[in-house]
């Protein structure tokens, strides 16, 4: 029974975890597939995080603070989407900086956030989709249907997105433009548009990440809260592909070993096995450089990522 | 780099700027700022002459000023020559606590050699930890074509941890009995010098000057700082031209991430004397945002840092006088950036149709003559 | 072949203007239905710029368009399709990871929107390649296909458009002398569909062979308007550049050298993708003769003179100049003087100076860098030198080489690699996007050096200036050298079978002869 409770345990946290992964890689593939790199999805996170407990907090509304979120990490991506498809500007500077920003801006903001208040107040956090009763039944229960609607949506959401990158002509558009725009461009489809609205989606997605990172159990932001997820979900994307259901499931590959490293601090003080816990944070950023490593000549990357659109240069 | 053609910005008609790019995107990072100063309830005027103060106005403000920008020079540096080798390195932040660790190691160790010696064998050990730190993304990155960006900014994390780990109290690096993760003091003959009597000021500025200036001669003047800029330009020319590419590569990442190092070996044998868990703060991004804005220039490096310096040492002045909270240093240099490159580009896609259409020109000009 | 004289389209008085230039001057042109028109000039004459204004990604400073006498505006891409203008592109515009059907599909409007609903498409598609007779299966990634299928597959873009005015920019650029034949066959039959062709190039024998008349562009204006079946190639390139040209083989000293500045022996390597690119070739090169390779793109060319360069191992088999084997790249001057294809990519470094380039290969030698110091005095004024002697037009030695003209940085790659006088010259499709009178030049610059005492190896998929400059000739297909001939005597069709590969007809051949 103990065994199978830490087992449950270390799934229902995989699962949490991962939801704000794979909604991140939702957006990281829309914005690779249209040939923009976007490093700043990490800072899209933090500053959709800091909305979403923001707008909760004012409101009261969990579906608010939602909102708030994907504005705010729309907001920045606007500025990405400007300076690296219609300035042509280095894309990996611009997410650099991008994350500078939201660093600093959300760093600001904190001490505003939370004035007047002692002490971080818990605001309210996504419901729980099932009820009571579903949740008892065994193993499964707690790991399907005592998540919080977000993690459903996150399971969802990379599902709707690969029928529609497979089985839409605009999905079509989408394979094409960061392969081969000028193809795009003769063919009469708008390349600017399709890569605006695929830097765009890729903030709006970050920020829903973020609402998915702090209101699912948290409730509270803290500086700097994302510590480098927006990154992982990066590697996620050469891991599956740039196919949103293989990068879905990446990201939970990814969660569940974020979720482990926290699970093991308290296993190893309960067992007495006297890990470290700094070695146990270390592991799912050592996953990814092997994942990475391990990928070396088999990646398919979108050919043009990274390269600035140049209509004129045919 | 050399005489550049005329800049033209949109809507500004034919303005010649050659080098005003920083300066520019710099005064509209702090209008911008100014904005977001106002909307909190204080005067911009009052808080960037409280700013101004807090980064020059005293000596100890100079100080200050100095101390800050010391760890973004000596990282800048290193993102910068990674930079003009064609490589973004981010990571900064793992090298900064790796140098930190090396050198931390060699400097509470009582070595039996004169305290110069032990200075220059600390200092040597941080460069080191800093480039063996950069081992792994140099190789992955040179001999297996892995992106270096992913795999150093995952180290970054990992950096953190491993410092983290090793100055907890029972760990080789840890101090006995205090209340916050350090290391045991640095012995006095392995502190870099304090330059000014009564600041913090310390050596670590001359070195970050002085390697400055060097890593300028080496890029413009040795054979190592030519071929990495061909490397940095046109991979595949260097290679028709017979560099040895991914050898480049992986020594000039190398030798890049070690200045990474300095700058974590700076701030622990010259200001901080310990090595206290997460030291670091982020410096290593403010790094690369100093490399950024200079466009990978080591001179411009130093005027990047010293001016982001002046930025954090200011912020803490502009914080007790208008209230306006340190983390707008950050912020104003992110907008420095951003604007930056969104400048950028203007002189990019003027050259671009301008080769383009010149083509035919020139062909006249030159095959009439025949 | 025109059918009532029809006029399909009229251009009249487009006006361009770019910074700087004057791409297009006042230009006229008309097309007739059922015409195959061509549009001849040399690059930056205004004949791309002409085009890209029809297919509506430019539009005119003045100047109107005319579609049947109809006023009308092309805003855009999307526009000219709507209008049935459709245009194959010279590099093509085909998305490689998706398959033949998607590349076709990208773009059309919808059935059901938005679902993709491939199935109307590939009936069409099926229908359309048994009327044409290709041979096209529309599920096949377009990476996998060879690349005249891709270019008939362009074509099938246009047609499921029903495209009614068709422009093809330089559509012969990687066929064979016997695919020519059979796209110059479904040109015309599309023209006698009643289809008008704009048919652009800059190969003169074409223009004979497949264009009713031919509209000359030079500087932006027209020249004229000619039948090509009366005019010469010769009087066809007076009217491109303005003056004469002289494109045609020149009278050159015989060489009776018989040492073998290059040789080459059972020489096997692998291509990047890990096939076999070179099988077991041999091949010596004398001083003071030029060897022109002949074959279609893609047989292995690439990889054989990277392997003289050094720049590629060989799995087997070794490679000597002047008798010093060849192993890491070359760089001594003197030995090998190496013109790339694509000099933008591979001969130069964009961001560097024009001296900084024509120390790319001599930078460490010890009159340029002393005791570990660069001597950028010493370098500038070899490189004053160098610009001088090689008509290299630029403000200064340290202007980034991006600024200069295409022809000028044709001129820094030449500097470089011949001012050592190199024994042996591998020029590696050196003439490709060049115009007439570049290539005017860069046939008397080889020929020069032969004359010097130079073994030229002269790589190029252009047959025609092969036979001009050659004095002998060697096919190459498959990694393969499929014959040697004499060029002065040599047959045109043979060396078009052996580009093919069918060694049985060379050999029947001379069995003949004989």
């Amino acid at each position: 029974m103990e065994i199978s409770s830490i087992f449950n345990d270390w799934l229902l946290a995989s699962v949490r975890m991962a939801a704000p992964l794979m909604l991140l890689g939702i957006g990281g593939v829309f914005t690779e597939r249209i040939g923009v790199f976007n490093i700043g999805m990490e800072g899209m996170m933090l500053v959709g995080a800091m909305a979403a407990v923001a707008g909760d907090l004012v409101t009261g509304s969990v579906w608010v603070g939602t909102l708030c979120a994907m504005l705010a990490g729309g907001l920045l991506a606007v500025i990405h989407a400007y300076l690296t498809v219609t300035r042509r500007a280095n894309q990996i500077v611009s997410g650099a900086a991008i994350n500078l920003l939201a660093l600093g801006l959300t760093n600001l903001l904190y001490g505003p956030l939370y004035e007047g208040f002692k002490y971080r107040p818990r605001v309210a956090l996504y419901p729980k989709l099932a009820p009571p009763a579903w949740q008892e039944i065994p193993i499964l229960g707690p790991v399907l249907f005592a998540q919080p609607v977000i993690v459903w949506i996150a399971f969802a959401l990379p599902l709707v997105a690969t029928w529609i990158l497979y089985r839409t002509s605009w999905g079509l558009n989408i394979r094409a433009v960061g392969d081969h725009p000028h193809a795009v461009a003769t063919a009469g489809v708008s390349v600017f548009r399709l890569k605006y609205i695929g830097v765009i989606l890729s903030g709006v997605f970050s920020g829903l990440g973020g609402s998915a990172l702090v209101l699912a159990d948290l409730g509270m932001f803290g500086p700097n809260l994302t510590a480098g997820r927006g990154f992982i979900a990066l590697a996620a994307l050469a891991v599956g592909s740039w196919n949103p259901t293989w990068v879905a499931a990446a990201c939970l590959f990814f969660g569940a070993a974020d979720a482990l490293q926290l699970r093991a601090q308290t296993w190893s003080q309960t067992y007495g096995v006297n890990i470290p816990y700094q070695f146990l944070v270390m592991v799912p950023y050592l996953l990814t450089i092997v994942a990475l490593a391990g990928l070396v000549g088999r990646t398919a990357a979108p050919k043009t990522v990274g390269k600035p659109y140049e209509p004129e240069s045919y | 780099m050399k005489k550049r053609t005329a800049t033209v910005l949109p809507g500004l008609g034919g303005f010649v700027l050659p080098y005003a790019r920083p300066f520019l995107a710099i005064a509209l990072a702090l209008l911008v700022s100014a904005g977001l100063i106002l909307a909190r309830g204080a005067n911009p005027i009052a808080a960037y002459t409280a700013m101004l103060q807090g980064a020059f106005g005293s000596v100890a403000a100079l100080a200050n000023t100095g101390v800050r920008a010391t760890p973004l020079l000596l990282g800048g540096l290193g993102v910068a020559l990674g930079f003009k080798a064609g490589l973004l390195n981010v990571g900064a932040e793992g090298q900064i606590y790796a140098g930190g660790i090396a050198a931390t190691a060699v400097g509470i160790s009582p070595l039996p050699v004169p305290p110069w010696l032990h200075l220059l064998l600390t200092v040597v050990a941080g460069f080191v930890g800093g480039a063996l730190w950069g081992l792994i993304p140099a190789y992955l990155r040179a001999y297996r074509g892995v992106s270096e960006i992913v795999v150093t900014l995952m180290l970054n994390y990992v950096g953190i941890q491993l410092a983290s780990f090793l100055v907890q109290e029972y760990a080789p690096l840890g101090e006995q009995g205090v209340f916050y993760p350090q290391s045991p003091l640095i012995l006095p003959s392995a502190h870099l010098p304090i330059l000014i009597k009564g600041t913090s000021l310390h050596g670590g500025i001359v070195l970050g000057l002085v390697l400055g200036v060097f890593l300028h001669f080496v890029l413009r003047y040795t054979n190592f700082g030519f071929r990495t800029r061909m490397v940095g330009e046109n991979p595949e020319a260097a290679r028709y031209a017979g560099v040895d590419v991914r050898r480049q590569i992986f020594t000039a990442l190398s030798v890049a991430c070690g200045l990474g190092g300095l700058a974590g070996t700076s701030e622990v044998i010259g200001l901080k004397l310990r090595l206290f868990d997460r030291f670091s703060q982020g410096l290593g991004y403010d790094a690369i945002a100093v490399a950024l804005m200079a466009n990978g220039n080591p001179l411009g490096v130093i005027l990047t840092a010293i001016f982001f310096g002046a930025l954090r040492a200011g912020a803490g002045k502009m914080q007790v006088v208008v209230g306006i909270e340190t983390p707008i240093a950050s912020v104003i240099q992110a907008l420095a950036v951003l604007f930056v490159i969104a400048i950028g580009f203007t002189e990019r896609a003027r050259v671009t149709r301008r080769e383009r259409e010149q083509e035919p020109e020139q062909e006249r000009a030159v095959h009439g003559d025949q | 072949m025109d059918r009532n004289g029809d006029i399909a389209l009229r251009m009249v008085g487009i006006t361009k203007r770019f910074p700087g230039v004057l791409a297009n001057d006042n230009v006229t042109f008309e097309l007739k239905a059922g015409e195959v028109h061509g549009l001849l000039g040399e690059n930056g004459a205004g004949k791309t710029t002409l085009v890209n204004i029809l297919f509506g990604i430019h539009q005119p400073d003045s100047g109107e368009i005319f579609i049947n006498d109809k006023k009308v505006e092309v805003t855009s891409p999307r526009a000219a399709n709507d209008l049935g203008i459709g245009m194959v592109h010279q590099h093509f515009m085909l998305v490689e990871n998706l398959t033949a059907l998607e590349n076709i599909v990208l773009g059309l409007p919808l059935e059901r929107p938005p679902l993709l609903d491939l199935n109307p498409a590939r009936a069409r598609f099926r229908e359309l390649t048994k009327e044409y007779d290709l041979d096209l299966d529309p599920s096949t990634p377009v990476w996998q296909l060879p690349v005249g299928d891709q270019q008939w597959l362009e074509f099938l873009k246009l047609l499921f458009r029903d495209a009614r005015i068709l422009i093809l920019d330089e559509p012969t650029a990687v066929l064979a002398p016997s695919q020519v034949e059979r796209l110059f066959k479904t040109i015309r039959y599309l023209a006698d569909e009643g289809c008008s062709i704009v048919f652009i190039s800059h190969k003169l024998r074409e223009m004979k062979e497949v264009a009713d008349r031919v509209t000359v562009l030079r500087d932006g204006h027209v020249v004229g308007t000619v039948d090509p079946r009366g005019t010469t190639p010769s009087q066809l390139a007076q009217m491109m550049v303005g003056r004469d040209v002289f494109l045609d083989r020149r009278s050159r000293p015989l060489s009776e050298s018989k040492q073998a500045v290059l040789a080459i022996n059972g020489l096997s390597c692998q291509d990047d993708r890990g096939t076999l690119a070179l099988r077991d070739l041999s091949l010596n090169a004398y001083a003071g003769e030029i060897v022109g390779v002949a074959g279609v793109d893609g047989n292995g060319q690439r990889e054989l003179a990277e392997c003289i360069a050094g720049l590629r191992q060989p799995t087997r088999g070794t490679v000597q100049i002047n008798g010093k084997p060849v192993s890491g790249v070359v760089r001594d001057t003197s030995l090998l003087g190496f013109i790339p294809e694509d000099r933008r990519k591979t001969g130069l470094v964009l961001g560097f100076g024009v001296a900084e380039n024509l120390i790319l290969k001599t930078f460490a030698e010890p009159r340029f860098t002393r005791h570990r110091v660069m001597q950028w005095g010493a370098i500038q004024q070899e490189a004053n030198t160098l610009i001088q002697e090689y008509d290299i037009r630029t403000p200064h030695s340290m202007m980034p080489v991006r600024f200069l003209s295409g022809g000028n940085q044709q001129r820094v790659v030449v500097a470089r690699e011949l001012s050592g006088d190199p024994a042996l010259v591998v020029a590696s499709q050196a003439t490709r996007g060049l115009d007439v009178s570049a290539i005017e030049s860069a046939h008397k610059m080889l020929l020069r050096e032969r004359n010097r005492g130079a073994a030229v190896l002269f790589i190029s998929t252009e047959l025609p200036e092969v036979l001009a400059l050659s004095d002998r000739i060697i096919i190459m297909f498959e990694g393969q050298i499929m014959g040697e001939l004499d060029a002065e005597s040599a047959d045109v069709g043979l060396i078009g079978e052996l580009m093919l590969g069918h060694r049985e007809v060379a050999e029947m051949a001379a069995g003949e002869t004989v």
